[in-house]
C-alpha cells in the first residue's frame, strides 16, 4: 500500500473506532497503524459523530427527571464560590486556579484562557462570567491547607540532573485541588521547553494524568505552582515532573524526568 | 452555569439514555458529564466546535465508556476512557462547522442510503444488527457506509470554513 492507501485505511478504521464497530482483527490493525507517524489523527471525526448525535437528539423530549435536575444544580454549587464583598457574584473554582497563577507563562496562559473563554460567553455563555479576583498561589495554597480535610503531602526528589531541587506537593481528592512548592528548580525557556506535571492514579487509568504545564522563571528560591488537572483524580499515588516541548504533550515519553514525589 | 444546565441537560440525558439502559446509571453519567464540563469549560474553544457538539462529545464518551465497563455491548470495540479526553487534541483539532444548519445541509448532500442508515443509527439509536434486520443490507455494507459516511460528512463540515472543494471518502 502507498502512503495514501495507508492514510485512507487508517481513516476508515478510526471511523469504525469512533462508531464502535471494529472487529478484533481491525482493532489490531488500527492499533498498529496508530503507531505509524504518517497516521496522525485529531478529534474531527469524533466531533462529527457527536454533532450528528446532538443534531438528531436535540428536538426529542427526553423527559428529564426533576430529581436529576436538582442533583445537577447542587453539583454545580461545588464549582462556584461566593464573593462576600458583593454577595451576588459567583466565581468558578477553575477560574480561581487560573487567577492564582504566578507571573510569567502561567499568567499569560491564564489571561489567554480568560480571553478565549470570555469570548465564548458573548451570546450563549457556558457558565456565568466570573468576577476577576486576584489571589496569590501562596494564599490559595494556605487556604487549601486550612480547609481540606483529606490533604496528602509528598516530597519531591529530583533526578540526577535535577538533584539540587526539592519540594513538596499537596493534594485534596475531595476538592480536586493541589499545589507544588518547588525550590531550586532551574528556570526554563518557554520557547524551548516547559515543565509538565503528571499525576499517577492507577485506580482510574494506567496512564498518568496531565497536571498542567508550567514555567520556572528564576533559578533561585521557592515557587508555588497550582496543579491544573482537567481530569478528575481520585487516588494519586505519585506526582512526576517532566520537561516537554512548549505547550506540553498529551502522552509523555518521559525522556526528561525532572522529579518524582510518591504518596506515602 | 444554571443556564447551561437548563439548555444542555436534556441533550446529555438523551445521549446517556441512548447508550445506557439503566436509569440510575444514566443519571450518574449526566452528573459526571456536567462535572467534566465545569472542570474543562476553560478549555472549550468555540472556534473548533459548537457548545452542543463539545458537550455531546463529553457525554458520549462517558456513556460509551460506562457501557463498555458494564459489558453491555461486548461486541463493540471500546472508546477511549471518558476521563482521558485528550484536551490537547481538541485544542489542536481543525475547526469544524457543526451548527445545526451546517450539519443538516451537509447531511442532505450525502447519498440517500447513507442518510437513511445515519438516521437509523443516530436518530433511532439502532445497533448495527438492528439496521441489518431493518434494511436487509449485509453487516459489512452497513459498517462501511456508516464509516465512510462519517468521514464524508466530516470532510464537508471542515471544508465549509475555507470553501474548498469537497473530498468525499474513497468509494
Amino acid at each position: 500500500m502507498n502512503d495514501q492507501d495507508i492514510l485512507s485505511r487508517f481513516e476508515e478504521l478510526e471511523a469504525g473506532h469512533i462508531l464502535g464497530d471494529l472487529d478484533p482483527d481491525e482493532i489490531k490493525e488500527f492499533e498498529m497503524l496508530s503507531l505509524d507517524p504518517r497516521c496522525q489523527s485529531d478529534l474531527s471525526l469524533e466531533l462529527t459523530a457527536s454533532a450528528l448525535e446532538a443534531e438528531f437528539l436535540k428536538d426529542k423530549d427526553p423527559d428529564l427527571p426533576k430529581k436529576l435536575l436538582e442533583r445537577l444544580r447542587k453539583g454545580m454549587e461545588e464549582f462556584v464560590v461566593d464573593e462576600p464583598e458583593d454577595g451576588a457574584v459567583v466565581r468558578p473554582v477553575a477560574w480561581q486556579r487560573l487567577l492564582v497563577a504566578p507571573q510569567t507563562g502561567w499568567a499569560m496562559a491564564a489571561l489567554l484562557a480568560i480571553f478565549f473563554v470570555a469570548k465564548s460567553f458573548v451570546e450563549e455563555p457556558l457558565v456565568a462570567r466570573p468576577a476577576l479576583v486576584v489571589n496569590t498561589p501562596e494564599a490559595a495554597r494556605e487556604t487549601l491547607v486550612a480547609k481540606a480535610g483529606d490533604l496528602i503531602e509528598s516530597k519531591f526528589g529530583g533526578t540526577e540532573r535535577y538533584s539540587q531541587m526539592s519540594g513538596t506537593v499537596i493534594w485534596s481528592d475531595e476538592l480536586q485541588e493541589g499545589y507544588m512548592s518547588l525550590t531550586n528548580l532551574p528556570a526554563n525557556d518557554p520557547n524551548a521547553n516547559q515543565y509538565q506535571l503528571w499525576i499517577v492514579d492507577p485506580a482510574r487509568d494506567e496512564k498518568p494524568v496531565d497536571g498542567g504545564v508550567f514555567d520556572i522563571s528564576t533559578n533561585d528560591g521557592t515557587v508555588i505552582i497550582p496543579i491544573s488537572n482537567p481530569l478528575a483524580v481520585t487516588n494519586p499515588q505519585a506526582f512526576v515532573i517532566t520537561l516537554e516541548q512548549p505547550g506540553g504533550v498529551v502522552v509523555s515519553k518521559q525522556e526528561v524526568v525532572v522529579a518524582l514525589a510518591k504518596s506515602s | 452555569m444554571g443556564n447551561c444546565i437548563a439548555k444542555y441537560s436534556p441533550l446529555v440525558w438523551s445521549i446517556a439514555k441512548r447508550h445506557v439502559q439503566d436509569h440510575s446509571a444514566a443519571e450518574d453519567i449526566v452528573q459526571e458529564t456536567f462535572t467534566d464540563l465545569w472542570k474543562s469549560a476553560k478549555r472549550y474553544d468555540p472556534a473548533i466546535a459548537s457548545e452542543s457538539t463539545f458537550i455531546g462529545l463529553l457525554s458520549r464518551r462517558r456513556a460509551i465508556d460506562f457501557a463498555r465497563k458494564e459489558s453491555r455491548r461486548p461486541q463493540l470495540e471500546p472508546m477511549p476512557e471518558a476521563e482521558s479526553l485528550p484536551y490537547a487534541a481538541i485544542e489542536s483539532s481543525p475547526p469544524l462547522r457543526c451548527d445545526s444548519s451546517d450539519v443538516r445541509a451537509a447531511l442532505k448532500e450525502l447519498p440517500e442510503e447513507t442518510q437513511k442508515i445515519f438516521s437509523l443509527h443516530f436518530d433511532e439509536g439502532m445497533t448495527h444488527p438492528e439496521i441489518v434486520e431493518k434494511t436487509g443490507l449485509p453487516l459489512g455494507t452497513v459498517k462501511t457506509r456508516l464509516r465512510r459516511g462519517l468521514i464524508d460528512l466530516r470532510n464537508r463540515l471542515s471544508r465549509l470554513d475555507n470553501a474548498q472543494p469537497f473530498s468525499p471518502a474513497s468509494p
